[in-house]
């Protein structure tokens, strides 16, 4: 369902751009990295060397070593299995609902909508961080409890944008026209709504992982959710980050990982000039 | 209009009242003793604790029990007495002052400074989807995107601070202080508002509309200002609404960077350590400056596309 | 790129005229809070920058020296201890600094959370010039303890009518002019300071939670003098041509709390087994970058009378570690793990950010111990955790970071770490008689000799029996701006001298 809201414009034959390909392959290309790599990195990423605090890239490390003198390239890829996964259930769980409540919303209207806008505002009144800072409060050293409190403030983000954007087009006369006409709404929905809020929800969605990895690193900056030593994206950034000036290009490693796949997730998510 | 501000208010009161109950709420239910964070936050690691915390515990009147506890702030919140921190003594009100008050300097600078950047952008890239500029603007908010708040600000103060010396790289109290912790919020909020423009352009430029008003020979600029900009804007403006309740805590990281006092700052420090009054008063304002900015959205929506004035 | 431009242009034009009018101002940045203004909340802020004084003042080697009172001494019987106010020294608000308002700070010290609750005291009175206290038994470290911050002598305007102190009116060299609750803190010098006038006479100090963010301040020029810097950025520091970085070993050491009823750490041999796996040379070393600081013993050289040069140090030795588990009955398990009767040697390790580089040290320890089969859970959480499941008797091991010089004589921390029952940050599940008869000989000896002994027993008891097993000792780094001289490192930080700093010309 999600991914039929996320991008309907793959199910229908439509040119293939080259952008989208390139997009595909960077995303599959992650992939394999997250799902496959853990497996063929034979590395241990929890074991320190000290002897080998901060290896270059390319020598006896591939990726070099961190300050303990472990592998990242065993690190990212494990890293990148946990912290893309989480990222991808946050995500769904805060768009599906987001999405479907915003258009339930708009179509409605009504005593739903003024319940559902209710409830969004005292989400997000209160503020979000309070909500993850509490949740963790009951299951300290989880990375469960993190993703779903960022989820839990990240779904209103869906809903307002899929509600305001769906209000405005069912208004257009022509929607109006056709909703007289007698098209059934799921017409209406299907070739005026799904179409023009899709690449916005699509934006956004790409833009939701990548805000839960960096959220979860923001935390990790203030010492909430650390769990050594397990390799999370987010959190090896704050590890590495005091050897910034010694080892620039390992503190940027994980970031370049949450780039590519953001990047990967924009180019499949853009709108076609068609 | 006047019963637009009527329902506003209610919402204020309700928001106010939510909220405060459920910061209340949970944090009562939070496991640990509430006694010996307070002694924590207000003695520091090197204190003894314990013996602090049983003190703690009788000044403070902690085992009271919880509904005293509510009403007793229910009662000062209608005095507008928002009470004492637990863990510095202040008056909430006061703390709220400086640390709210920075915070917001803080958001709107980056607001301002983030409209600057973002909607320029990705107006330029959504003129002409796929284009290079678009391809350079994509690239260029997918990087800003994926890079922690914290690590931007360490870059942004290696090259303004240390490579050409302009800003100070923490500190507060002038603009010179303020420059680099808002540039560092505006570009992380550009890389989005950039993207949600572009797109919105996008769509724009494909409608009918447009297109005939392209055909009429008007010229491009007086096109894009009269028929795009507005259109595009709706999306933009009720994503603003989003990021500026979000910046005012998701300022956490890049406060302590920089050193700069603020509301975030104060937030976790006041949750770790239990100071519940703190939470409570610093939630509320935040609620209330929610409920205001959502009204000001919801204006500006409104003047944007008179057709969802109706609904209101 | 117009914008940019602008930006740019108005951003030099302002940044010069204001580092202009900043021109004269000493500027300070360090990373502590300032959260509220009660002295033992925060006093050693505004005793390290001299705007409030103690009666006694310590040296840089931890020599007491005299600060508001000018002398002092003890009766015979060891009970009356007389401290005697020198009269020049003046408040801030042009009162006195009298014997009675020096008695009124310590006698509101008393009654709170500070140290001096930890003293025997059954009376603070004046007499004349004198401040004088009563014990209900001698203790010799009475002055040590006048040391302590907590115990900061405030004008009596400084009170409210409840006795809550309002706000810092001190009789120090400096000041407070504004203060900002938390980050910021400006002050000015006094008139007519009973040590002289300060070198410079204007100070504001901005507290930097970030060790990055402090470097970064001192490497741009934006701050004169910088405490506390991260291991990391020393080296880089030292080469910049404009710093220069002093050093000192502070009495401060990282040590593994133990729960010694644990089945895990019950043995001695258990203990020692643990103390034999950590590679304290290569947390120093990797982590820490200063290879001084590893604590082969609890006390680092700096604190004399307490670090015993003899002593056979700790080392790692695997092979030892491995033979005295086998000993205490811990044999590997199937998953690699130790494990006796049934019980795997899997434990928490509880510790806290409060001090950046003790999740680092914990990460590195949690590896260390993998090697001989133990498996360590590591759990970064609060500060009050510790003492906390210290009491509900739920702590496993603890990485903490252990001061010995909140009084400048290491006999206050001991007192309190070894005393019977246990204590928070001290030993826990572990007592033993010997220690604390010498311990509490100790306090109430005053005559270096005879201390001398008792020290190097205490000393080679905790070294031998490990109820609490030292990591490493810590350092404070600081990096003053070559524009100005006379900047001395305190490892006691008691002051940090400021009034003696000037600019160099």
């Amino acid at each position: 369902m999600s991914t039929e809201i996320a991008s309907p414009s793959l199910l229908r034959p439509s040119p293939v751009s080259v952008t989208r390909v390139i997009g595909a392959a960077l995303l599959l290309a992650l992939a394999a990295f997250a799902v496959l790599g853990p497996w063929l990195v034979q590395a241990d990423p929890a074991k320190q060397d000290f002897s080998a605090s901060l290896a270059p890239i390319g020598g006896e490390y591939l990726l070099g070593a961190d300050h303990y003198g472990r592998s990242l390239l065993a690190r990212l890829a494990h890293g990148a299995r946990l912290s893309f996964g989480m990222a991808f259930l946050t995500m769904l769980t805060a768009a599906i609902p987001g999405v479907l409540l915003g258009l339930a919303a708009a179509w409605r209207g009504g005593w739903l909508e003024w319940t559902l806008e209710l409830l969004a505002n005292i989400v997000l009144a209160l503020p979000g961080l309070m909500l993850v800072l509490l949740l963790l409060a009951f299951a300290p050293g989880n990375f469960g409890p993190l993703y779903f409190g960022l989820a839990l403030t990240l779904w209103v983000e869906f809903y307002r944008i899929t509600r305001t954007t769906t209000a405005t087009i069912l208004k257009q006369p022509h929607i109006e026209a056709a909703k007289l006409l007698g098209f059934g709404s799921g017409y209406i929905l299907r070739s005026y709504v799904l179409p023009s809020i899709a690449p916005l929800i699509a934006t956004l969605a790409a833009f939701a992982m990548a805000t839960a990895i960096i959220a979860i690193s923001t935390l990790s900056a203030i010492s909430v959710g650390l769990q050594p030593p397990t390799p999370e994206l987010g959190s090896m950034i704050v590890e590495l980050l005091p050897y910034y000036a010694e080892a620039p290009v390992h503190v940027l490693l994980p970031p370049i990982l949450i780039f590519l796949l953001v990047l990967g997730l924009q180019l499949i998510a853009q709108k076609d000039s068609r | 209009m006047r019963q637009f501000l009527l329902a506003r208010l209610a919402q204020a009161g309700i928001v106010a009242l939510v909220v405060g109950a459920l910061c209340f709420a949970l944090m009562r239910v939070l496991p640990g003793d509430a006694a010996m964070r307070i002694a924590a936050g207000r003695y520091g690691p090197d204190a003894r604790i314990a013996e602090a915390a049983d003190k703690v515990r009788l000044e403070l009147g902690l085992d009271r029990a919880w509904p005293v506890q509510f009403l007793d702030w229910l009662a000062s919140l209608v005095q507008f007495d928002l009470g004492h921190s637990l863990v510095t003594g202040a008056p909430v009100v006061d703390e709220l002052k400086v640390q709210l008050g920075a915070s917001v300097w803080l958001a709107a600078a980056a607001i301002m400074l983030s409209l600057l950047i973002g909607p320029t952008i990705g107006v330029f890239c959504g003129l002409k989807p796929n284009g290079w500029t678009d391809r350079l603007g994509l690239a260029g908010s997918v990087i800003l995107r994926s890079l922690p708040p914290f690590v931007l600000g360490l870059i942004l103060m290696l090259v303004f601070a240390i490579w050409l010396g302009w800003l100070p790289p923490a500190g507060f109290g002038t603009w010179r202080d303020l420059a680099l912790p808002a540039l560092t919020l505006a570009l992380g909020l550009a890389a989005v508002s950039s993207r949600v423009t572009r797109d919105a352009i996008a769509t724009v430029v494909k409608a009918p509309y447009f297109v005939f008003a392209r055909h009429k020979g008007l010229p491009e600029a007086a096109v894009v200002w009269r028929h795009g900009l507005r259109n595009a804007a709706i999306p933009v403006v009720s994503y603003l609404g989003l990021q500026a309740i979000y910046l005012v805590e998701g300022v956490v990281v890049v406060e302590s960077i920089f050193a700069y006092p603020g509301i975030g700052h104060a937030l976790v420090h006041a949750i770790v350590e239990r100071d519940i009054p703190m939470v409570q008063g610093t939630a509320l304002a935040m609620g209330l400056i929610f409920v205001a900015v959502t009204a000001a959205v919801e204006a500006a929506s409104a003047w944007l596309d008179p057709r969802l004035r109706r609904t209101q | 790129m117009r914008v940019a431009l602008f930006v740019a242009c108005v951003a030099i034009a302002l940044s010069t005229l204001s580092s202009m009018a900043q021109e004269r101002m000493l500027r300070v940045a360090g990373p502590w809070e300032i959260a509220g203004v009660d002295p033992a909340q925060s006093g050693y802020v505004f005793s390290r920058l001299q705007v409030a004084e103690t009666l006694v003042s310590a040296n840089a080697t931890g020599k007491l020296m005299p600060g508001l009172a000018q002398k002092w001494s003890v009766s015979d019987d060891g009970l009356t201890w007389r401290f005697t106010i020198r009269t020049d020294a003046i408040f801030h608000d042009a009162t006195p600094v009298t014997a009675d308002a020096a008695a009124a700070s310590l006698k509101r010290a008393h009654a709170g959370v500070g140290v001096l609750t930890q003293l025997p005291i059954s009376e603070i009175a004046s007499d004349g010039q004198d401040v004088v206290i009563r014990l209900k038994k001698p203790f010799a470290a009475v002055p040590a303890y006048l040391v302590n911050f907590s115990t900061i002598v405030l004008a009596p305007a400084s009170y409210d009518a409840s006795g809550k102190v309002t706000r810092i009116i001190g009789s120090g060299p400096y000041q407070v002019k504004s203060l900002t609750p938390p980050l910021k803190l400006e002050l000015k010098g006094a008139d007519n300071w009973w040590g002289g006038e300060p070198g410079i006479s204007e100070v504001s100090y901005l507290a930097v939670g970030q060790g990055e963010t402090r470097a970064l301040m001192a490497e741009s020029g934006e701050a004169d003098l910088v405490f506390s810097m991260l291991p990391v950025s020393v080296e880089r520091l030292k080469r910049n041509p404009k710093l220069d970085v002093h050093i000192a070993t502070i009495p401060r050491t990282r040590i593994i709390k133990l729960n010694a009823a644990a089945p895990f750490f019950d043995d001695v041999k258990e203990r020692q087994a643990i103390s034999y796996t950590i590679d304290r040379a290569g947390i120093t070393k990797v982590i820490l970058r200063n290879a001084d600081l590893n604590a082969t013993q609890l006390f680092p050289p700096a604190l004399a009378g307490w670090h015993v040069a003899d002593l056979k140090p700790l080392t790692r030795d695997v092979d030892a570690a491995k033979r005295l588990l086998a000993e205490a009955g811990w044999t590997p398990g199937p998953d690699g793990i130790l494990q006796q009767g049934g019980k795997r040697f899997s434990v928490t390790l509880l510790t806290y950010a409060s001090w950046p580089e003790l999740p680092p040290i914990a990460t590195a320890l949690q590896a260390q111990l993998r090697e001989v089969g133990i498996d360590v859970k590591v759990s970064v959480g609060n500060s009050s955790e510790i003492p906390s499941r210290h009491q509900d008797g739920t702590l496993e091991m603890g990485l903490i970071s252990r001061l010995y010089s909140i009084v400048p004589d290491p006999i206050g921390t001991l007192l309190e770490d070894y005393r019977p029952g246990g204590s928070d940050w001290g030993a826990m599940g572990w007592s033993n008689d010997e220690l604390q008869t010498l311990v509490e000989k100790l306090a109430a000896t005053s005559d270096p000799r005879e201390r001398a002994a008792l020290q190097k027993r205490a000393v080679e008891m905790l070294q031998e029996e490990l109820p609490s097993i030292p990591v490493t000792w810590s350092e404070l780094a600081i990096v003053a701006n070559k524009r100005i001289t006379g900047v001395q490192v305190d490892p006691f930080e008691v002051n940090y001298g400021l009034a003696s700093v000037r600019w160099a010309e």
